[in-house]
């Protein structure tokens, strides 16, 4: 009899196709929310497409073209790369001892790891709002703490992005610290008691035990937020919408205009196409790193 | 705010309110009614001010018209919000509104999408230019056809301290010397405040300027020309102004607002801005009533300059039915009436765009400030009419700040302005 492989193979074969139908639902959705919207895009991006006067016509990569040589597309992406190192590099160095205090045993404490992600809690345009007054020149808080200073600091060149920035910091700093506090109790205790009977300095400690073994969770952290900080939008639109003469204007806010402000859908997707490869780039580069320190444990 | 948060409520549930009561949700595709009487909608921006006035205006209509039945709903306030909401009603064939209001701008836009009817049977070219001023005709006459009716303007004006300054400056030099004398003489206070921010009022400003020394933004065919002599002139002036200390640099964060408050705190000498701030500054308890003059905007050579043209027209709805376009054309005879005019401008203080209201007894004795802007509203210039104004609107607005930031000569700010203007105007212009 030879039959028996030749069922085995059988129900194989079905299992595969048992395994493809359960896949294919997941494999739909996906499709229709990501990559249908994705390849439209690509496929606008390829036209001269105003909306209003129903003009459309195919101009290949004539639009990419453009982009090349598109000054404020340089600027807008000179912006974003600049307030996500910045923002992202200042949350990092702020979250770590935030995070390190919130881990000490005190009185308290629940109150205080719940009040810090009050601003996380806040919606972005209403906190973005709040600062906009607080940033007037005139009326506003800040510059009345800075006692009789008068920057104009959401009107001047210079300024206005690191303003911005200060906003983005204010807003998920605590956010960082609440996934750097997750990596820290995460480090076994054993190895700072073995640490303290040899003698380590703290210092010494935080060096060669906590931040090699904290190093997954920092790069999650910087993940999640230089994927979040390339794309920022609310914030700078409420802050600026862009201004002064385009300094504090990001890759999204650009793609924004052009699309839906001047109705100009082909140029706008390629906006859009751009902002998108430079965050693939990113996230790959990343995953990278990450996927490296796993391999390393 | 949260004033006018409940302001917005009430009049939010009283047009639904009115919506119910009136068209009773009976709404067939012709908008008639159970009754067999039309009803015809107007979405228009919300004119503050007491309801009656306007609510008698709309019922001689229905007066004079029996069988139609006057819907009116509102619009957002921001010219921009109420852009996007007819870009996409408009495009996507909405039937359920009869006349809209159109800001200066839209029009051209709106004509070319096919959205606005063409009103020229009704409203001869000629006939408007007869009756209105000619800023706002030229705004709503596309090559040589009517598709709107002017309703209401605005147009940009100098203020000016009576109290710190001999007279209104004619002259870009005379203003920026009567600023800096009244600065030398009273320790603290600003020259000349304007909008300076980066969106469409600096825009406004960098016209006017533009107008003032000589120049214009038309080109042939319709091109949006930008790299000109008068072009490098104007930006450096505005330039030149936060440099010599006649402007502060803070108002390159200025919208009409923010001016309006330094200027009306007595803070500043100079300001530009539009009519509404005159009544402002005139009421009872305000630092500077009865110190304050309004005059035309200076120039280069010391005549009256160019204000830059703003309000509101009155156009119909293309996809509605022939028979219901006819009834919407005689609503907006009815409300661009010389009478409406004085209604609008007795009760809301708008503008008038008709001439010959101006003159008339009955607004020189109620309102004779608003009689008294006529040599401004005469001057009222439109910005580049072209349908692409919105389209390059925002370049323009990036590239003027850059100039008046300092960032980038005027030279440079244009010539990237122009040639980002000229790709996206394409062949279409």
């Amino acid at each position: 009899m030879t039959v028996g492989p030749g069922r085995a193979r059988g129900s194989l074969e079905r299992e595969r196709r048992q395994a493809y139908w359960l896949v294919a639902p997941a494999v739909l959705v996906l499709a229709a929310v990501a990559l249908y919207p994705i390849l439209a895009a690509v496929w606008l991006s390829l036209h001269r497409f105003i909306l209003v006067f129903g003009e459309r016509r195919f101009v290949g990569l004539g639009n990419y073209a453009y982009l090349l040589g598109d000054a404020r597309f340089w600027s807008a992406l000179g912006n974003t790369a600049y307030f996500t190192v910045v923002a992202v590099g200042v949350e990092l160095l702020l979250a770590v001892p935030l995070a390190l205090l919130l881990q000490r045993a005190f009185p308290g404490r629940g109150l205080l790891r719940a009040a810090v992600l009050v601003p996380w809690a806040i919606p972005t345009v209403v906190s973005a709002r709040l600062w906009a007054w607080m940033f007037n020149p005139d009326y506003g808080l800040i510059n009345r703490l800075l006692l009789g200073s008068d920057i104009n600091w959401l009107g001047a060149p210079g300024y206005a992005l690191h303003a911005a920035i200060l906003v983005d910091v204010w807003k998920t700093t605590p956010f960082v610290a609440l996934l750097v506090l997750a990596g820290l109790q995460g480090i076994p205790e054993d190895l700072y008691k073995a640490a303290r009977v040899d003698g380590a300095s703290p210092w010494r400690t935080f060096r060669s035990i906590t931040l090699p073994l904290l190093k997954p969770a920092l790069l999650l952290a910087v993940l999640f937020r230089s994927l979040d900080a390339f794309r920022v939008f609310d914030a700078i639109y409420v802050l600026t919408e862009g201004g002064p003469a385009n300094t504090t204007e990001t890759l999204s806010i650009y793609a924004y205009k052009t699309l839906m402000r001047s109705g100009d859908f082909g140029y706008g997707s390629t906006l859009s196409v751009a902002t998108f490869l430079c965050v693939v780039v990113l996230a790959a580069v990343w995953l990278r790193l990450l996927g490296r320190q796993e391999e390393a444990r | 705010m949260v004033r006018s948060f409940f302001v917005v409520l009430v009049l939010g549930v009283s047009v639904l309110s009115a919506g119910c009561r009136r068209g009773g949700g009976s709404g067939s595709e012709d908008g008639r009614d159970g009754a067999g009487s039309t009803r015809l909608v107007l979405k228009y921006q919300p004119l503050w001010g007491p309801p009656e006035p306007f609510r008698e205006l709309l019922a001689g209509f229905e007066r004079d018209n029996p069988g139609v039945t006057l819907v009116t709903e509102a619009l957002p306030n921001s010219s921009d919000l109420a852009h996007q909401f007819f870009l996409t009603s408009l495009e996507g064939g909405a039937k359920d509104f009869d006349v809209l209001v159109a800001d200066v701008v839209w029009v051209p836009e709106f004509a070319r999408a096919g959205w606005i009817a063409d009103l020229s049977a009704e409203f001869p070219p000629e006939r408007l230019r007869e009756e209105f001023l000619p800023g706002p005709v030229e705004a709503v006459v596309v090559e040589g056809r009517t598709y709107a009716v002017p309703w209401y303007l605005d147009v940009g004006v100098l203020y000016y301290r009576t109290d710190l300054v001999p007279r209104a400056p004619r002259t870009y030099a005379e203003l920026e010397r009567f600023a800096l004398d009244a600065k030398a003489k009273v320790p603290g206070i600003q020259g000349y405040v304007w909008q300076g921010r980066q969106y469409e009022g600096l825009s406004c400003n960098v016209f006017e300027a533009l107008w003032g020394h000589g120049g214009h933004a038309m080109g042939e065919n319709g091109r949006v020309l930008l790299e000109t002599e008068a072009g490098r002139e104007a930006l450096a002036y505005l330039r030149g102004l936060l440099v010599s200390g006649v402007s502060p640099e803070t108002v390159m964060g200025f919208g009409e607002e923010e001016a309006r408050r330094i200027f009306q705190e007595g803070r500043a000498v100079f300001m530009r801005n539009w009519p509404y701030a005159w009544s402002e500054a005139q009421k009872e308890g305000s630092p500077i009533r009865g110190k304050v003059g309004m005059a035309p905007l200076p120039t280069v050579s010391g005549e009256p300059g160019f204000g830059t043209l703003g309000g509101y027209q009155l156009a119909v709805n293309a996809h509605v039915s022939p028979e219901r376009r006819k009834l919407a054309a005689k609503l907006i005879s009815h409300l661009t009436s010389p009478e409406a005019n004085l209604v609008l401008a007795v009760h809301y203080a708008r503008n008038p765009p008709r001439a010959a209201v101006y003159d008339d007894a009955r607004l020189k004795e109620s309102s004779p400030f608003i009689a008294g802007l006529r040599e401004m509203a005469e001057r009222a210039k439109p910005r580049p009419v072209t349908p692409y104004y919105n389209l390059i609107s925002d370049v323009l607005q990036s590239e003027f700040s850059a100039a008046v930031a300092g960032l980038r000569s005027p030279e440079e700010s244009l010539k990237r302005a122009q040639k980002q203007v000229d790709h996206l105007m394409g062949e279409g212009r």
